[in-house]
């Protein structure tokens, strides 16, 4: 009996570190690792030379001002919240990428229908003054 | 003993599940989640993302869903926030890839119109171009006729102009103030006669080919005589006399209504009648011939 019972309490209190270890690691900002910021430095090269800086000055420079931002906490080893920081500048320089493409296509569009309507005015001037002439 | 350490297992569970909420501490509600997750069911139906940015709908939905169990695991609030910013973020990336990629689909239709439409403009131009190319010939022609036309017409009046000049002369014909005058002299009739000698007919004979050639022509026939004998009989054979012209003139084919004739009697001489010579010049018929308009000057 004596053996059996010993054996318990044994896993009980291997039982109640796993709890508290987890409980612990659940709490925890540090052991996290520095964040590497060259992907979010990338996208916001790849967003200025879609011209976001034109189209998207809001998100890009948020982008940047968060690279900045999970720069310095990394250095005052806020790990976690710099890659969350790294993260979102990340997306936000996507964004601003893709909108400064969409907004570059946008005006394409446009630009390509003015020129279609330019060249419709003229076809129909030229067919007005067939029909004049004869 | 048994339940002593079935104690200490329970309390070990308890401080675990204690410092757990401790260190979670969150509501299952987050304003940004849930904020995210309304945004995501409204690009979720617009059919443009749908249909341009599947994928990027795709990966919006995978960052609502990350958000959502971060919230549910009772993740730290920072955490739940960031996951659902990074979701809000995609949710936009999604809408902006939709536009992007409909832009780009338009652009690929609207250059294909340009092409189509430039090659009509193309077309036009140079159909307007040959058109004016041909206006311009057309013109170029017309007025190369025209001149034509005003060479011919002037030759033609050179020519009438020369041959009625040719005409005049054989029937000669003098040119005076009222026109071309014609005289026929005494001699062309017999003696205080109405009758053409055959010299009178030939000249009448010249006369009516020279009205048959000009059917525009006109002409007025006086009659004149000298001063002897009495005013009426001199106006009777001054009459008579111009009547035998006109006469002659009709059955040789003129119509009478381009043929008048007057008697002057003894009005209007042309020379003296003191000397014989002048007497006889005038008794005479004078024909008047009309200008291209039909017309003859009154006598002044």
């Amino acid at each position: 009996m004596d053996i059996i019972l010993n054996k318990w309490s044994d896993m009980s209190r291997f039982g109640l570190m796993i709890c508290l270890v987890l409980a612990m690691g659940a709490c925890a900002t540090t052991n996290v690792p520095a964040p590497d910021t060259s992907e979010a430095e990338s996208m916001i090269k790849q967003a200025e030379e879609a011209g976001a800086q034109e189209y998207a000055p809001l998100e890009l420079r948020e982008a940047r001002e968060k690279v900045e931002q999970a720069k310095s906490l990394v250095e005052q080893e806020e790990n976690a919240k710099a890659m969350r920081l790294t993260k979102e500048a990340s997306v936000d320089a996507e964004l601003a990428m893709v909108k400064a493409r969409s907004a570059k296509a946008q005006e394409a569009v446009k630009q390509l229908k003015e020129t279609i309507k330019t060249l419709k005015e003229e076809i129909e001037r030229n067919q007005q003054k067939q029909g004049g002439s004869q | 003993m048994k339940h002593v350490y079935k104690n200490i297992a329970f309390a070990g569970t308890l401080v675990a599940s204690l410092l757990f909420v401790g260190c979670a501490g969150t509501p299952d509600t987050n304003p940004m989640v849930q904020q995210a997750q309304t945004n995501y069911q409204q690009t979720e139906s617009d059919t443009l993302v749908a249909k341009h940015a599947p994928v990027a709908l795709k990966e919006a939905k995978e960052a609502v869903t990350q958000a959502q169990s971060a919230l549910k695991s009772g993740k730290d609030e920072a955490v739940v926030n960031h996951k659902a910013y990074i979701a809000q973020q995609r949710i936009k990336i999604a809408e902006q890839t939709a536009l992007l990629n409909a832009a780009q689909d338009e652009v690929e239709r609207a250059e294909t119109e340009r092409q189509k439409v430039l090659i009509q403009a193309r077309q036009a131009e140079a159909e307007a171009a040959e058109r004016r190319a041909e206006m311009a010939q057309e013109e170029a022609e017309q007025k190369k006729a025209e001149a034509e036309a005003a060479k011919e017409a002037a030759m033609a009046a050179q020519q009438r102009a020369e041959e009625l000049a040719e005409r005049v002369n054989e029937l000669e014909a003098e040119l005076t103030e009222r026109g071309l005058v014609l005289t026929l002299g005494d001699v062309l009739f017999d003696v205080d006669e109405a009758t053409l000698k055959p010299g009178g007919q030939r000249a009448v004979t010249e006369l009516t080919g020279f009205l048959r050639e000009y059917p525009e022509r006109s002409v007025l026939i006086e009659g004149h005589t000298d001063n002897t004998g009495s005013d009426s009989y001199n106006q009777g054979l001054s009459e008579d006399r111009a009547n035998t012209v006109r006469q002659a003139l009709i059955a040789n084919g003129i119509a009478p209504e381009r043929i008048r004739s007057v008697g002057l009697g003894e009005q209007y001489p042309v020379a003296s009648n003191n000397t014989s010579g002048g007497r006889q010049q005038n008794r005479r018929v004078e024909v008047i011939i009309s200008d291209e308009s039909g017309e003859i000057p009154d006598r002044q």
